[in-house]
């Protein structure tokens, strides 16, 4: 979909960007990765010729950007910035339609276009459309941010560092929901980030850069798994292991198959019955099938009360989605201080558990590949 | 540092160029001639250029130093606590005075002081001049960040030692600012009350357009511009003189 | 115990006095006693004697009582009330002084043919900048919005009422004003026509300059430059130095041409500055964003950094238009039927309420731009980025 060829970008005497070649598949997340001056946000930029190239040709789709005038280029590659860059004298629906005005779209197209796109991003049309955005917090201007870049329906977006403004918290959240919208969209994203765990997390394949070269275009099990060198091995940093686990989903290695007890009205009974199983946890649903807590087998085993057995807790807060992230998973457990954390959807029904047994396996696995890397262990 | 004294200099030597030019008023009459060969007149006859540019100096000096002396302690006054409740008074008049005429003020004195004299023309520029240096004042005082005074008072320094050591040296380049306005204005609204009888360099301009002489007007409207253009760079050095360093 | 403390700590702000109601008061106590109120001329050039309050009849006194009313309620009451008693006071005050002043023009030039006149004296002046004051003070002690609009009213009722019945008819200005008639329309019309055409050449030619400023740096150099030196030269001064070169373009040195030309000169420092500062400040990412999206130099221009650059823009053309309507007064030396020529004329023949009734109107004017010009900034700025110009 996008193609670098031998693009050399030089000012004065000092190489931005030296003889990059860089091929990103149709609805592929390319990341752009690299210590500050690599190279990175002029590549982005070249793509949109904000920046021209010195030498070099790029292609988008089968055309050469410099066929058409730079205008026509841009209004057909998203574009979405570390900084969101939303116009301060237009509200949020006239923010997101600039594209559509300069395509020159139907007003009412346009209207319906706002809606779609601010449900996409997660924010209530209605009341978010008549917005100025000195009225939105960081992530909600950020996400408006997302939504302009879409709005025109572009089949290749470009973001520069899009959540580097954002708080961790929040952060989280919107790579999330990138991730989410980038499976629904399929879209071809050229994405710029310093931050390898948002590399690792989002991208099909990350281009690691150095110097305006490229070190190692791969996945991004590959560049932490077998880095080309030890910069990329550097780069990626100590906890390749753990990283991994930002890759794995809590759904591929979810135990569905859990104790659970349906009942309404007499816990107590029920507690007895579980009592029964092997496990020595059993889940509490209620007859939707959502989480309403655990009865501890064993106390019971051990003649402890029902009552001191059974623990009620709000699901929001001690439970994980399958989409969420082993690594997440695994930090929620540690912080509860679970051995195994349950899976539930967005409503709150019960889907299964993850266990630490689970997540040791994945590790292990991921120690296994890790041992034919370069042996110049050590590094920081 | 050593840029800011070349500056100086340029313009100290601007000054004494511009004293020895309107002292030569065989020079003036020379240039003018040229320009005007057919005028029976082409000097001001009641008063020679220098005595002018001191008459027009000396209304312009009074008044200023009125100003100054009333409109920085003023300004000074309305962000103490004493004088806080007058603050937004004061700042209203201040809006108020610099959107009124400068000739408007110098008519309005003029039945109160009566016509003639320097009197009225030098209490309507002290007055006129007085908004810009005011509202200087007040804006470079806010200027100075809280964080600072802060410090200042805690290290120990009573009110008088913040205002006189921390506050107003900081704020020293917006109050010269406020200064500068203001000097430059009363040195244009003084060429205008000549016609009150007050003297200065408008003398010759209106005489100049009163007997359709236009070396007349010539002579006083570049002299009083040489002038105007003089005093604002000179402002403008000691704007870069008292601005701290860093 | 807390609960005591806080409450008198929310009450002692209220009991202190109203420090600036009360400067208010007493500078109108001072100027109906300390300064005449009004003067007598024996016809409309010798200079007036000063009469005494009671020539202004029971309004004079009545303003007195008001004066030590406000005073006295600026020191003893408190709160709400407080702000209600000084805005009724003001209000009284500044009715009974026009009452007065018709009382005494009435009273001592009766007769329509008689040369006698009688003059606003420094003592009005000063009671009426003194009740402005309490008005001022009571407005911001929060009398309650229907307060404040019905003593906006009131006074507009009062002030009619004193034009129809009061006498102000026979006060010395509105003699003048009925003198001049036509030539006085004629004037405002020509002080408007005047500062509106060059503000209008100003913004014309500003604009341009000031966006040409913010892309090429030496022309930003040259233009700020230039037009800051011009902008220090004496009005006076740069009407007599354009003598020499229109001459020598054959054109006339006095009249409307070189006035345009002055006070477009005048009102450029402040547009071209205004635009410039306006455009280099808008965010440089919102204009990155702008350009990555897909948009042309002339869309970027006009579709962004315009509307961001709009208040800066606008509150320069409103310091352009205050600065010209006063040199719009300037230009009268040189020939043009502007308010300055009442001024000049009053000068020339120690009129002075002729000079009067060519300053007043040329204040009301640049206060009208003023207020008008804002009030037109803030309407066409984006709610988004409505910002606090002062």
């Amino acid at each position: 979909m996008i193609r670098l060829e031998e693009v050399t970008k030089r000012y004065g005497e000092t190489l931005a960007v030296d003889r990059l070649s860089l091929e990103v598949g149709e609805g592929e997340v390319c990341v752009l990765i690299g210590p500050s001056g690599c190279g990175k946000t002029t590549t982005l930029r070249m793509i949109n010729r904000l920046i021209e190239p010195t030498s070099g040709r790029i292609m988008v789709g089968d055309r050469d950007i410099t066929s058409v005038t730079p205008e026509e280029l841009r209004r057909g590659l998203g574009y979405a910035i570390q900084s969101v860059g939303l116009f301060p004298h237009l509200t949020v629906a006239e923010n997101i339609v600039t594209v559509p005005k300069l395509l020159g779209w139907e007003a009412s197209r346009m209207q319906a276009r706002v809606g779609e796109l601010l449900s996409l991003v997660g924010l209530d049309a209605t009341s978010y459309r008549g917005k100025y955005p000195r009225e939105l917090s960081g992530g909600e201007a950020q996400r408006v941010g997302v939504a302009r870049a879409l709005a025109a329906d572009p089949p290749v977006l470009l973001m520069d560092e899009p959540f580097g403004a954002v708080d961790p918290l929040n952060r989280e959240r919107l790579q999330g929901e990138f991730a989410r919208i980038q499976k629904e969209l399929h879209k071809t994203v050229v994405f710029v980030t310093h931050d390898v765990d948002e590399a690792i997390r989002l991208a099909d394949r990350i281009a690691l850069m150095r110097d305006g070269r490229l070190q190692q275009y791969d996945t991004p099990e590959n560049l932490l798994d077998h880095p080309a060198s030890k910069f990329v091995h550097d780069f990626m940093g100590a906890d390749r292991a753990l990283k991994r686990l930002g890759r794995v989903r809590v759904d591929a290695v979810m135990r569905s198959e859990v104790p659970r007890i349906s009942d309404g009205s007499d816990a107590v009974a029920a507690a007895q019955r579980a009592a029964c199983t092997a496990e020595r946890f059993s889940y509490l649903v209620d007859q939707d099938g959502r989480l309403e807590g655990w009865i501890d087998c064993r106390l019971l085993d051990r003649g402890g009360s029902a009552e001191s057995a059974i623990t009620h807790v709000d699901w929001r807060a001690t439970t994980v989605r399958p989409d969420t992230s082993l690594k997440e998973a695994l930090s929620h457990m540690l912080e509860l201080g679970f051995r195994s954390i349950a899976v539930t959807d967005e409503t709150g029904r019960l889907l299964g558990d993850v266990a630490l047994a689970g997540i040791e396996t994945t590790l292990t696995e991921g120690d296994a590949y890790s041992a034919g890397g370069p042996a110049e262990g050590g590094a920081q | 540092m050593r840029r800011r004294w070349t500056g100086v200099a340029l313009v100290g030597a601007g000054a004494l160029v511009f004293g020895y030019v309107v002292s030569r008023e065989d020079w003036w009459s020379l240039v003018l001639r040229s320009l005007f060969p057919d005028l029976p007149v082409v000097v001001f006859p009641s008063a020679t250029l220098g005595q002018l540019v001191v008459q027009h100096l000396g209304l312009v000096l009074v008044s200023s130093a009125v100003t100054i002396a009333i409109g920085i302690p003023v300004g000074v006054w309305v962000t103490r606590p004493s004088g806080r409740d007058f603050r937004e008074l004061v700042s209203a008049t201040v809006d108020l005075g610099q959107t009124f005429p400068p000739i408007a003020v110098l008519a309005l004195m003029m039945p109160l002081f009566g016509i003639g004299t320097p009197l009225p023309a030098i209490v309507a520029l002290a007055l006129y001049g007085m908004f810009p240096v005011v509202s200087g004042t007040v804006a470079g005082l806010d200027s100075v960040p809280p964080a600072v005074l802060d410090a200042a008072r805690g290290m120990g320094m009573g009110r008088w030692q913040v205002l006189f050591r921390v506050e107003l040296p900081l704020a020293a380049r917006v109050i010269m600012a406020g200064v500068r306005t203001s000097v430059i204005i009363n040195i244009g609204t003084a060429t205008v009350a000549a016609a009150t009888g007050a003297g200065g360099l408008g003398s010759p301009i209106f005489s100049g357009i009163n007997t359709q002489n236009g070396a007349l007007v010539l002579e006083g409207a570049a002299a009083a511009a040489m002038l105007a253009v003089l005093a604002d760079s000179m402002l403008a050095r000691v704007e870069d003189l008292v601005t701290p360093a860093g | 115990m807390g609960v005591q403390s806080a409450s008198v700590d929310r009450q002692r702000p209220r009991r202190r006095t109203d420090r600036v109601a009360a400067t208010g008061a007493i500078l109108a106590l001072a100027g109906c006693v300390a300064l005449p109120l009004y003067a007598l001329r024996a016809n409309r050039i010798v200079n007036g004697t000063p009469l005494s309050l009671g020539a202004g009849g029971p309004a004079a006194w009545m303003l007195l009582a008001l004066a030590i009313a406000a005073a006295t309620a600026s020191f003893s009451l408190a709160g709400k009330l407080r702000a209600r008693v000084e805005l009724a006071c003001a209000v009284g005050m500044m009715g009974a002084l026009l009452w007065a002043l018709g009382f005494a023009a009435a009273h001592l030039a009766p007769d329509v043919t008689s040369p006698a006149r009688v003059s606003i004296g420094a003592g009005a002046w000063v009671a009426v900048a003194g009740a402005a004051v309490v008005w001022f003070a009571a407005v911001h002690a929060r009398p309650g919005r229907a307060w404040r609009v019905g003593a906006l009213v009131a006074l507009v009722v009062v002030v009619v009422a004193a034009a129809m019945w009061g006498g102000l008819g026979r006060l010395s200005i509105v003699l003048e004003y009925a003198v001049q008639g036509a030539a006085f329309w004629s004037a405002v019309w020509t002080h408007i026509a005047l500062a509106g055409t060059s503000l209008g050449f100003a913004v014309a030619i500003g604009v341009p300059l000031g966006v040409a400023s913010s892309r090429i740096p030496w022309v930003r150099t040259a233009v700020l430059s230039i037009v800051g030196v011009m902008q220090t030269v004496p009005s006076l001064a740069l009407l007599g130095l354009l003598v020499v070169p229109l001459a020598a373009l054959g054109l006339p040195g006095i009249g409307p041409l070189p006035a345009i030309i002055a006070l477009t000169v005048y009102a450029l420092l402040p547009i071209v500055r205004n635009t410039y500062v306006g455009l280099t400040q808008v965010d440089p990412s919102v204009v990155d964003a702008g350009r990555g999206m897909g948009m042309s130099r002339w869309q970027l221009l006009t579709r962004v950094e315009a509307p961001l650059a709009m208040p800066l823009l606008l509150e320069g053309v409103r310091a352009a238009a205050v600065m010209i309507i006063g040199i719009a007064a300037v230009v009268a030396f040189i020939g043009n039927g502007t308010l300055g020529v009442l001024v000049i004329l009053g000068w020339g023949g120690q009129v002075d309420d002729l000079t009067l009734l060519g300053a007043v109107p040329m204040v009301l004017i640049a206060v009208a731009a003023d207020v008008g010009l804002r009030a037109a900034g803030r309407l066409v700025t984006s709610p988004g980025i409505r910002m606090e110009v002062s």
